[in-house]
C-alpha cells in the first residue's frame, strides 16, 4: 500500500467539500473493492475520505411503497432487515447473495452501485425495481445512474445519501455464479411493479442494463414461455475464460426464465 | 488391560493449537533486528535483461541491501534436481542451470530477478519499484503441445527442442503384437489440467546468520527441512551442512508444493550473512501463484487394448509432460517413475508400454503435486476402462472384476510388484454404499426434472511409502528415501519422539502418538511428537507420497523395538530374571508365568537414576533411534463412485453423490484417515470440475492469478462424502500400514468425469476435457445437438 | 481478442488523414493522455493514466506510427509501462475510405497487458480495451468533425 492522507469527515456536506478541494481523493465506505487495489499497488490515491462516521448515511425505512435504504449499510444489514424481508424479499436476497460473510459484513449498498463492478448483484436489483438513487446533491433514476463499466453519473464530490427501492408485486433475481470468483457470471433480475415490468441483467457485459424485448413480451403475459425465444444478441456481450459472449447470451434466457418462475412462485 | 489406541478416533492433539491460534509459523517468527525481503519477479515470460540498474534502490529510504544474479559469487550454484532421467538414447536428462537471481535471462512471469532487503515490507516494496530492467522480450512457449514445433521459442540453449528428455517404460514389441491382434480397441486423447497447490499458508522463510560460530538458522516453509539443508548446502551455497539449521515449524499446507528447494530461502540464507541481519520473506498469494511450483499439465494420447470379452491386452500411452522454464526438486521423477510405474492400475494388463517426452516451457516449474505422477496415471486408465466398457457394451463394474489383479504378489509389466490387495472387495463394497442398484431409478427421477444423471467409476491404484532406497537409487533418485525416529524415554516414563517426517495438516502429532502409545502403554497425552527441526531431529526425508506412516511410522517402531528390548535387560534385573524370560505387555515388565512384574515408568526411572541397575552390561538412559529403509512401496487401492447431475440447460455440474472405499492396509486413526480422504476427493474433485491453471498462449503471462479466475472448491461445491475403508494390511511393514494422503485426490478426478460423460453418453458425447466447467459441458452439449442436426 | 469498429468522419479524407497523424490531435484524443512528445519520426514518447473501477495505473511508453500508407491507413502501436502494475500493449489498424465529403474510418484493435494486470485483471481486458478504442475513435471523431462521434 502506498501511504495516503486519511480522512475522516463528521458530516455529508464535509465529505463532499473534503472530495472537491482533494486532487485524486477516493472516498471509502466498505473498501471491499478499493482495499484489495490499494494493497496490491494498484491504486495510489493521494487521499482517502472515510465515510463511515456518517451515521445519517444508514438505516433502513419504508416510506410509503418504497424502501428507502442509507447508503452506508452493510449487505448483511439489509440482508436480516425485517423491513427488508416484510415488504421487498427480494432485495434481502440480494444482499444475502453477495461475496461471502466478510464482504456482506464490510460491503455497503452506496460502494457497490458506485463502484458499479460489471458482475455487481446490486445494480440488476436498482436497475430491476427502477430504484432511484440520492445522493447529496439530486435524485438519479436507476436508468440514468449506470452509464458504463465501472462508470455511473457521479460527478465529483457527489456523495450517495440512499436508495429509494419501489416494491415489486413480485420479483426474483438469479444468479449464476462464476465458479471462481461468486461473481455474477449472469445474474438476471425480474419484476413487476405496478403495471411496470422488468427485466436487468448484470455480469454479461460491460455494464448492467436492460432487456427491454423480454419486458414487453412479460408485459402482456408473465411466464416463462413468453420469453423463451427472446435472446440478448452477443455482439456486445463479455467474453472471459469463464463464459464467451455466446453462453452468457444463452444463459440470459435461460435465467431469466428461471427468475420469472421464481418471481411467480414467490420463492 | 489398556484399551486400545490404535484404530481408534483420537481427537487431534495439534488442533488446540491451531484452532486457538496458538499455532508458530515461519511468519510468526520474529528475531531482533530482523529485516525484511521483497523479490522483484519478471513481468515477461521470456526475455533478454541487457541491464539491471539497481543505483537508485540501493539509496531508497531503509534500504540495506539490493542483491541482483551478477552479485551472488561464482561458487553458489543453481537449484538442483533431484532426480536423474536418463534419456532413451542413453543421454542423461537436460539439466538447464536454474540461478537463484536471473542471470541473462528470465523465462517465466514470476522468474525472481532481484532482491531488495530493508527495514520494512514497505520500504522493501518502494526500492523495489526503483529497480530499472531493460528487457529485451523474447517469443515465448507457452503449451506443452507447443513446445516441440517447428519454430517454438527455445527456452534453454542446452536443451534443442525444448525437449528434457524422452523416457520409456515397457515392453514395446509385446504391445504392438497385442494391438495387432486385438478385437477391439479404445483410444482417447487426454489433457491433465495444470494446477495451481494454493497451500492455506503461503511459503515463507526467516534466515540468521550468527558471526560468533559462523553459522546459520533457518526457518522454512518446508515438508522436508533435512533435504532442504542438504541441497542448500552441498549443492547451492556450498557451505558446511553442519553450520545450518533448518527449522520447519508449523507449515499451513502443502500438497507438495513445499517439497521442493526454492529460490527465496536460499538467496534469504545466503543474503543473511552478506547483511549481517535476519531477513524475513512471506510470500503474498500473488506471488504464490505465480512462484509456488505447479502440478499435472500433461498431454496424452492413450490406447487400450482389448479381446473380445473385453480383457485387456495391452496398454499404449505417450504422454508429453510440462516441466516449465526450469527443472525443480523432483520434476523429473513425476511423470516417469511415479507415473508410467502404475499404469497397469488394479488390472492384470499383460503388456504396457509408455513414452514420456518431457518439455520446458515459459511457466513457472512444475512439480509434484498431491498425487504427484499416480492421478495423471490413474485418469488415463479409468477413463479408458470406462470408455471401453460403453464401446463394447459391458457395465462398468463387469469389465473391472474382468480384469483385476486377485493374485498376490502381482509382479506388474511396469517395474512393480504389488504385495497385497483384494480390489473386488473395495468395489462390491462401494456399489453397496452407492447403492448403484437403485442408480437406474434416480436417472429417472432427474430425467422427469429435466436433469440428466450419470454414474462414475474409478478403481485407482497408487504406490506410496517412498521407497527402497536402493530401487530409487537405480530409477535416479539422488537421495535416499528412508526415514530416521527417535524415541526418548524420560526418567518418568513420559516420551518423545523426533521423526524426520514433517506434519503439516496429517495429524501426525495425534496418529504418531497413539502407535506409540499403544506399543509402550501409555497415554496419547504421554507423547509428544517433534518434528520438523534439523538441530533436534536425527536426520529425515519428510513428507510427501503418503509415506509417513509408512516409513516414518515404521522407523519409530522400529526404535520402539529397541526401547522394549533394552527395557526388558533393565527389568530382568530389577526382577532379577534371566533376559529371555521378560515379557513386555500393557505397559508392563512381567516375569513370564508369574506376576512379578515392573511397570514402564519404573524401567525408565531406573534407567537414569541407576542406584540399582546393570552398569557393567547396560548404559544408562533410555533413548533409541532407528532409520528404516522399506522392502517395497506400500499400495493402497480403492473404488471411486461419483454421481452426478447435469443441468442441460447451463451445463452446470452438481456432484450429488461420492462414494469412496479405500484401502489404506491397517488404520491407525480413522478420523484422521477420513479428513485426508476428504481432503484428497475435495482436491480431485477440483481438479475435475473446477481448477485450472490458465497462461495466455502467446504471451506467457499467467490469467488465472488470483481467486477471482483460479476456482478452488469450495464446502458447497461438495457432497457429504461417504467413505469407508477395507484393509488388507501392508506385507511388509510391522504396522500393515499403507498411506492415504493422496488416495482422494488420485481416484476422484476420473470418477468425476466418468460420470459426467456417463449422464451424457446417449446424446453421442464420449469426453469432456478437465475441467469440466458449465460452459464446457454446455459446449459439448450444443456441438452434439449440431452433430445430430446435421446427421 | 480482436475488436473492430467504424465511424463516419464529416470532413474529407485528406482532411480526416492530417488530423488522426496529427500528434495534437492524437493527444488531445488518447484517453488519460497526459502528454506526448515527439521523439522521432512517427515516434512519440507518452504519459497516460488509466483507471478501471478502483484500480488505476499511469503508463510511461511510446506511440508509433507504422504501416503508414498516407492518406489510407496506418497501424497506431501502444507499448506502455505502469510500473507495479505491469504493462499494456495495444494496436490499431486503421483505414480511411472516402465518401463523398466525408470519410469512413475502420479500425481492427487489438490489446495485451502483463504483469499484476493481467494477474488479476483478466476478464475485464477485453471490455477495457474496447472501451478504450471506442472512446479514441469518438473523440477523434468529436474532435475533426465538430460533433459527437458515432459508432
Amino acid at each position: 500500500m502506498y501511504a495516503f492522507e486519511y480522512h475522516r469527515p463528521s458530516s455529508i456536506k464535509e465529505a463532499a467539500s473534503l472530495a472537491r478541494k482533494l486532487a485524486d481523493a477516493k472516498l471509502i465506505a466498505g473498501g471491499q473493492s478499493m482495499v484489495p487495489a490499494l494493497k496490491l499497488r494498484l491504486a495510489r490515491p493521494t487521499a482517502m475520505i472515510d465515510l463511515n462516521d456518517l451515521p445519517e448515511l444508514r438505516g433502513i425505512s419504508v416510506v410509503g411503497t418504497n424502501v428507502v435504504i442509507g447508503a452506508l449499510t452493510r449487505h448483511a444489514e439489509v440482508a436480516a432487515s425485517k423491513d427488508v424481508l416484510m415488504t421487498l424479499p427480494v432485495l434481502a436476497k440480494v444482499a444475502a447473495g453477495i461475496g461471502d460473510h466478510q464482504v456482506r459484513n464490510m460491503g455497503t449498498l452506496g460502494g457497490a452501485i458506485a463502484n458499479n463492478d460489471p458482475a455487481a448483484d446490486y445494480p440488476a436489483a436498482l436497475l430491476g425495481l427502477g430504484a432511484t438513487v440520492t445522493t447529496n446533491k439530486r435524485d438519479i433514476p436507476a436508468d440514468k445512474f449506470f452509464t458504463g463499466m465501472y462508470e455511473t453519473a457521479l460527478k465529483p464530490g457527489e456523495i450517495i445519501a440512499s436508495v429509494s427501492f419501489p416494491m415489486a408485486k413480485r420479483a426474483a433475481y438469479i444468479k449464476f455464479r462464476n465458479p471462481a470468483s461468486r461473481f455474477a457470471l449472469v445474474g438476471v433480475f425480474v419484476s413487476e411493479t405496478a403495471g411496470n415490468v422488468r427485466v436487468a441483467v448484470t455480469g454479461a457485459a460491460p455494464c448492467v442494463f436492460r432487456v427491454k424485448n423480454m419486458e414487453k413480451a412479460l408485459a402482456s403475459k408473465f411466464a416463462p414461455e413468453a420469453i423463451a425465444r427472446i435472446r440478448v444478441p452477443a455482439d456486445n456481450l463479455n467474453s472471459d475464460l469463464h463464459a464467451g459472449a455466446e453462453y452468457r447470451s444463452h444463459l440470459i434466457t435461460v435465467l431469466a426464465q428461471r427468475a420469472v418462475e421464481a418471481a411467480l412462485s414467490g420463492k | 488391560m489398556n484399551a486400545p489406541v490404535i484404530g481408534t478416533r483420537v481427537e487431534r492433539k495439534e488442533d488446540y493449537r491451531f484452532l486457538t491460534g496458538s499455532g508458530t509459523y515461519t511468519d510468526d517468527v520474529a528475531l531482533p533486528g530482523q529485516t525484511c525481503a521483497y523479490f522483484l519477479r519478471s513481468q515477461h515470460a521470456h526475455a533478454k535483461i541487457n541491464r539491471i540498474d539497481i543505483s537508485k534502490a540501493k539509496t531508497a529510504p531503509g534500504v540495506i541491501e539490493v542483491f541482483t544474479g551478477a552479485d551472488l559469487p561464482g561458487s553458489v550454484g543453481g537449484l538442483p534436481c533431484g532426480w536423474l532421467i536418463t534419456d532413451v538414447n542413453g543421454q542423461p536428462m537436460k539439466e538447464p542451470k536454474h540461478p537463484l537471481l536471473a542471470q541473462g535471462k528470465v523465462r517465466y512471469v514470476g522468474d525472481h530477478v532481484a532482491v531488495v532487503i530493508a527495514e520494512t515490507l514497505n520500504q522493501a516494496k518502494d526500492a523495489c519499484e526503483l529497480i530499472e530492467v531493460d528487457y529485451e522480450v523474447l517469443p515465448a512457449v507457452v503449451n506443452v503441445a507447443d513446445a516441440r514445433k517447428p519454430g517454438a521459442a527455445q527456452v534453454h540453449d542446452i536443451a534443442p527442442d525444448n525437449t528434457c528428455y524422452v523416457w520409456a517404460l515397457g515392453d514395446k514389441t509385446a504391445v504392438d503384437k497385442a494391438f495387432a491382434q486385438a478385437a477391439h480397441v479404445t483410444k482417447l486423447d487426454f489433457i491433465n489440467n495444470r494446477l495451481i497447490p494454493n497451500a492455506i499458508e503461503p511459503r515463507a522463510a526467516v534466515a540468521s546468520y550468527s558471526r560468533g560460530d559462523d553459522s546459520y538458522t533457518l526457518y522454512v516453509t518446508s515438508q522436508n527441512p533435512h533435504v532442504a539443508r542438504l541441497l542448500m548446502t552441498a549443492f547451492v551455497l556450498g557451505l558446511p551442512e553442519h553450520k545450518l539449521r533448518v527449522i520447519a515449524p508449523d507449515v499451513g499446507g502443502g500438497f507438495g508444493s513445499k517439497i521442493f528447494l526454492y529460490a527465496e530461502e536460499t538467496v534469504l540464507t545466503w543474503a543473511s550473512k552478506q547483511v549481517n541481519r535476519p531477513i524475513k520473506w512471506t510470500a503474498e498469494r500473488s506471488e504464490s501463484f505465480v512462484s509456488d511450483a505447479h502440478g499435472r499439465d500433461h498431454l496424452t494420447s492413450a490406447e487400450l487394448a482389448l479381446d473380445k470379452n473385453g480383457g485387456f491386452l495391452a496398454l499404449r500411452v505417450h504422454t508429453t509432460a510440462n516441466m516449465g522454464a526450469y527443472l525443480s526438486t523432483f520434476a523429473s521423477c513425476i511423470p516417469t517413475i511415479l507415473y508410467a510405474t502404475l499404469l497397469a492400475g488394479q488390472y492384470t494388463t499383460p503388456a504396457i508400454y509408455c513414452e514420456v517426452t518431457a518439455v520446458f516451457t515459459n511457466t513457472a516449474p512444475v512439480d509434484a503435486y498431491r498425487g504427484a505422477g499416480r492421478p495423471e496415471a490413474s485418469y488415463v486408465i479409468e477413463r479408458l476402462v470406462s470408455t471401453a466398457a460403453r464401446e463394447m457394451k459391458i457395465p462398468d463394474a463387469d469389465i473391472r472384476r474382468r480384469n483385476f489383479i486377485k493374485e498376490f504378489p502381482y509382479q506388474t509389466p511396469v517395474a512393480l510388484c504389488y504385495d497385497t490387495g483384494d480390489y473386488e472387495a473395495t468395489l462390491t463394497e462401494a456399489l453397496k454404499l452407492a447403492d448403484v442398484a437403485g442408480f437406474e431409478a434416480r436417472r429417472k427421477e432427474a430425467a422427469a426434472r429435466g436433469k440428466l444423471r450419470g454414474l462414475g467409476y474409478s478403481a485407482y491404484i497408487e504406490a506410496c511409502g517412498l521407497a527402497p532406497s536402493n530401487v530409487a537409487g537405480s530409477l535416479g533418485a539422488r537421495a535416499g528415501l528412508f526415514e530416521a525416529g527417535e524415541v526418548r524415554v524420560h526418567p518418568t516414563g513420559k516420551v518423545t519422539v523426533f521423526t524426520g517426517s514433517h506434519s503439516h495438516g496429517q495429524g501426525h502429532e495425534t496418529t504418531f502418538a497413539q502407535v506409540v502409545a499403544d506399543r509402550l502403554g501409555l497415554g496419547v497425552d504421554d507423547v509428544d511428537i517433534v518434528h520438523g527441526d534439523t538441530g533436534r531431529i536425527l536426520f529425515g526425508m519428510g513428507t510427501y507420497g503418503s509415506r509417513s506412516i509408512a516409513v516414518g511410522g515404521t522407523a519409530i517402531v522400529k526404535a520402539l523395538d529397541k526401547i522394549v528390548a533394552k527395557g526388558k535387560r533393565i527389568a530382568a534385573h530389577l526382577l532379577e530374571a534371566p533376559d529371555a524370560d521378560i515379557e513386555f505387555k500393557d505397559g508392563k515388565f512381567t516375569v513370564a508365568g508369574t506376576d512379578r512384574q515392573v511397570p514402564f515408568a519404573q524401567v525408565a526411572l531406573s534407567a537414569y537414576v541407576p542406584h540399582h541397575y546393570p552398569l557393567d552390561k547396560l548404559e544408562p538412559g533410555l533413548n533409541e533411534s532407528a532409520v528404516y529403509d522399506p522392502t517395497n512401496f506400500t499400495f493402497p487401492a480403492g473404488s471411486h463412485i461419483c454421481e452426478v447431475e447435469v443441468d442441460p440447460d447451463t451445463g452446470a455440474t452438481k456432484i450429488v453423490n461420492f462414494t469412496a472405499v479405500d484401502d489404506f492396509g491397517k488404520t491407525i486413526n480413522p478420523m484422521i484417515v477420513e479428513g485426508q480422504v476428504h481432503g484428497g476427493l475435495a482436491q480431485g474433485i477440483g481438479q475435475a470440475l473446477l481448477e485450472a491453471c490458465v497462461y495466455d498462449r502467446e504471451t506467457g503471462q499467467l490469467l488465472t492469478g488470483t481467486y477471482l479466475d483460479y476456482a478452488v472448491p469450495r464446502a458447497d461445491d461438495l457432497p457429504s462424502f461417504k467413505v469407508t475403508t477395507r484393509e488388507t494390511p501392508c506385507t511388509h511393514n510391522p504396522l500393515g500400514v499403507k498411506g492415504c494422503g493422496e488416495a482422494g485426490a488420485i481416484g476422484a478426478p476420473a470418477a468425476v468425469i466418468n460420470a459426467i460423460v456417463d449422464a451424457l453418453a446417449h446424446l453421442g458425447i464420449r469426453d469432456i476435457e478437465m475441467p469440466a466447467t458449465p460452459q464446457r459441458v454446455w459446449q459439448a452439449l450444443q456441438s452434439a445437438k449440431k452433430e445430430r442436426i446435421a446427421t | 481478442m480482436e475488436m473492430s469498429g467504424e465511424q463516419t468522419i464529416l470532413r474529407p479524407q485528406a482532411v480526416t488523414w492530417s488530423s488522426i497523424t496529427d500528434p495534437r490531435v492524437l493527444k488531445a484524443c488518447i484517453p488519460g493522455c497526459e502528454s506526448m512528445d515527439k521523439v522521432g519520426d512517427n515516434e512519440y514518447e507518452l504519459v497516460m493514466g488509466a483507471k478501471v473501477g478502483p484500480v488505476s495505473a499511469k503508463f510511461k511508453g511510446k506511440i508509433t506510427l507504422a504501416d503508414v500508407d498516407a492518406p489510407h491507413a496506418y497501424t497506431l502501436i501502444f507499448e506502455g509501462q505502469g510500473g507495479v502494475a505491469g504493462f499494456a500493449k495495444g494496436q490499431a489498424n486503421v483505414r480511411l475510405l472516402p465518401d463523398g465529403e466525408t470519410t469512413r474510418l475502420q479500425y481492427t484493435a487489438k490489446a495485451m497487458i502483463g504483469g499484476k494486470l493481467a494477474q488479476v485483471g483478466s476478464r475485464l481486458v477485453d471490455g477495457v480495451a474496447r472501451k478504450m478504442a471506442e472512446s479514441f475513435f469518438s473523440a477523434f471523431n468529436e474532435h475533426v468533425s465538430g460533433v459527437k462521434g458515432e459508432g
